[in-house]
């Protein structure tokens, strides 16, 4: 099967595009004096000329010399102008079909499509440009031979699990923040209080300081809000949750419009999030890592969420209802802890203000330097909230833990996803008799997020939870084996095949790991 | 543990160097620096050794190690992907080697026993192998 020719044009246009600006730059600033006295505009128009014929007759050879073709067991590519490559990817291996679309490619009708394996953040195919509807076929056939429809079957219908209503995203947009922009200017803005006080009279400064400070803080606060807002917008207008029997299916973006997939068989975590704002209007955010990828990675950085938000019932409902894991009832770590995180909290403000006194001395100035010490009596009720949000509990199926305050998070790991139990102490830990029991998983959202780890428990009972674990990690794994095999019956060969189908996908995540130096 | 008091050698020749070069202190200041980050070295070297420990259990592999944050982690065998016997050139040097074994999981991806001798690494490999193999249950087939 061939590419859509429009992408011929589309790609020219998108690579033309940038080397004609520098082109053009190039050509009207210094150049042009020199080539002035050689034929004048005509050599520009006619280096632009060339310019524009070797990439359409580039492009026109890429897409002459480029074929898929999807067979029960493998996508073939077969591509390359100059080197040609060919490229045969077991069905097995793919986890998601993405499809993404920009304004111009959805008004062209095309889309690219890209294929994820397990185990890597870089796509295993990525496919410009197809016309949409080839996409979105492309992406169903895939899932039928996945599960081993014959040709003929009919479709299997999806069921559409949520929809986000404009109200919904106004809301995700309000109760968002991007941190990082604000986040820059206020570390470079802080360095500059010191100079711009020197500038004013003494007496002045201390309130002209708290001012400066309060403005800033504002202005931050505003800007990420604002940024967060926007952000929240283009990522998940038009957002749509869908599932059939074995993989959910999911619709977002403003700018660039993506069509994702998340196979069940995938998925190594959910994580329930929110924060205190969303969980005062009683709402919250579901995640889902499979396996090496996290939806809506990709080429941009974005959001891994995928109910961006919901109120809290439907978020768990719809959760239970990917992973039916029940009500947590939560332990959490015991109480003298919160004396644990008083301590690092007024460690942290003794810093700081130690910090304040150090600029103070050194300026020769009268700064309140005291001043962080205003927020000394909110260090309990700070230790307090974080205790309480702290827990774990086993499920039937499933371990789940929660941590965090200002970003709370809720995961739910099923026991057949586990890969190692991490049991660690820190020195402090040891101390108050405490420990972290960490499981790992092989979702990708691991490595830059936290693994469900439960934290600050008991340490007498650290050791019995790994244990425990360990123990249900090896019966589930055991018992899914020994499920697949009754479902598959007497063809044993596939069944090893599946075994090591399940096995392979995490060699294959291993292999991945280990070559990207994981 | 070597690896650690060689580690400590170099820093600190390099700190002894260094505030050679850049101080103009009396002379003992840096050859103290260089014995206090001696023995600190080694003495941390020799704990990190005292504490470190592994066990083959029924179903998993277990560990222990860690000075400052102690670490037991488990990796049960039908976890196992590949298990490696790998030789860094200090290792090499000293007559010993390690060996790694590698899961799926993100943090714990792979996980080193390190210190052993070579043919106690190959043994130990070959031995977690035929683990991994029979936990994967009994359709070898």
């Amino acid at each position: 099967m061939k590419l859509s020719p429009l992408s011929v044009p589309y790609k020219a246009a998108q690579k033309g595009a940038s080397i004609v600006f520098t082109l053009a730059f190039v050509l009207f600033s210094g150049a042009s004096a020199f080539l002035g006295s050689i034929g004048g505009p005509l050599v520009a128009v006619g280096l632009l000329g060339l310019v524009v014929v070797v990439l359409v007759g580039y492009e026109v050879l890429y897409y002459q010399r480029y074929d898929y073709d999807l067979t029960p067991d493998t996508f073939d590519i077969r591509s390359g102008v100059v080197s040609r490559r060919n490229r045969e990817i077991p069905l097995r291996r793919i986890q998601n079909v993405d499809i993404s679309r920009n304004i111009v490619q959805r008004v062209l009708g095309i889309a690219a499509l890209d294929f994820e394996t397990a185990g890597g953040s870089d796509t295993e195919a990525a496919i410009r440009y197809v016309t949409f509807e080839e996409a979105k076929r492309l992406q169903s056939e895939i899932a039928r031979l996945k599960r081993g429809d014959a040709k003929d079957a009919p479709d299997i219908e999806s069921d559409e699990l949520f929809a986000l209503s404009d109200r919904e995203l106004a809301i995700v947009g309000a109760l968002s923040f991007d941190l990082r922009g604000p986040g820059i200017l206020f570390f470079l803005l802080s360095g500059s209080i010191p100079f711009v006080s020197s500038f004013f009279e003494f007496g002045v400064e201390a309130t002209l300081l708290a001012l400066g400070g309060v403005l800033v803080l504002t202005g931050i606060v505003l800007v990420s809000w604002l940024a967060g807002f926007a952000l929240a917008v283009v990522n998940y207008y038009g957002f749509r949750l869908s599932r059939t029997a074995d993989e959910l299916l999911y619709e977002r973006g403003l700018l660039q419009r993506y069509d994702g997939s998340i196979p069940f068989d995938k998925i190594q975590t959910l994580t329930i999030e929110d924060n205190p704002l969303k969980r005062r209007f009683g709402y919250a955010t579901l995640a889902i890592e499979t396996a090496g990828y996290a939806p809506g990675q990709g080429n941009q950085r974005g959001s891994e969420a995928a109910v961006p938000l919901a109120e809290r019932d439907r978020v768990l409902s719809l959760a239970n209802d990917i992973e039916a894991f029940g009500t947590p009832d939560f332990t959490r770590p015991p109480k003298r802890i919160r004396r644990r995180y008083a301590a690092r909290y007024l460690i942290v403000l003794g810093v700081v203000t130690g910090i304040f006194f150090g600029i103070n001395a050194a300026l020769g100035a009268s700064l309140p330097w005291y001043g962080a010490l205003v927020v000394l009596p909110l260090v309990p009720i700070a230790a307090h909230y974080k205790w309480k949000h702290r827990g774990y509990w086993l499920g039937e199926n499933h371990v789940v833990t929660r941590n965090g305050f200002w970003k709370r998070q809720t995961k739910v790991v099923p026991y057949y996803r586990i890969q190692t139990v991490i049991d660690s102490r820190t020195i402090f830990q040891r101390r108050w008799r405490v420990a972290t029991v960490t499981v790992d998983t092989a979702g990708s959202l691991s490595l830059s997020n936290q693994d469900a780890a439960a934290v600050d428990v008991e340490a007498t009972d650290a050791e019995g939870l790994r244990a425990e674990l360990e123990g249900r990690l090896v019966t589930a794994v055991a018992e899914r084996r020994s499920r697949r095999r009754r479902v598959i019956g007497p063809v044993e060969a596939e069944a090893v095949a599946d075994e090591k189908s399940e096995g392979d996908e995490q060699t294959d995540v291993a292999d991945d790991a280990s070559s990207s130096g994981v | 543990m070597l690896r650690s008091a060689i580690g400590a050698t170099v820093v600190g020749v390099a700190a002894f160097f260094l505030n050679r070069a850049t101080l103009e202190l009396p002379v003992f200041v840096p050859v103290g620096l260089f014995v206090v980050l001696l023995v600190v070295g080694v003495g941390f070297a020799v704990l990190r050794y005292r504490l470190w420990g592994y066990e083959v259990r029924g179903d998993s592999l277990y560990l222990e190690r860690g000075v400052l944050t102690r670490v037991r982690t488990v990796v049960p065998f039908v976890r196992i992907q590949h298990v490696d016997s790998a030789r860094g050139p200090v290792e090499r040097v000293l007559g010993l080697a390690s060996t790694v074994v590698y899961t799926a999981g993100s943090r714990g991806a792979d996980v080193r026993v390190p210190g052993l001798t070579a043919e106690g690494s190959d043994e130990l490999q070959d031995r977690l192998k035929g683990l991994a193999i029979r936990a994967e249950g009994d359709d070898a087939v």
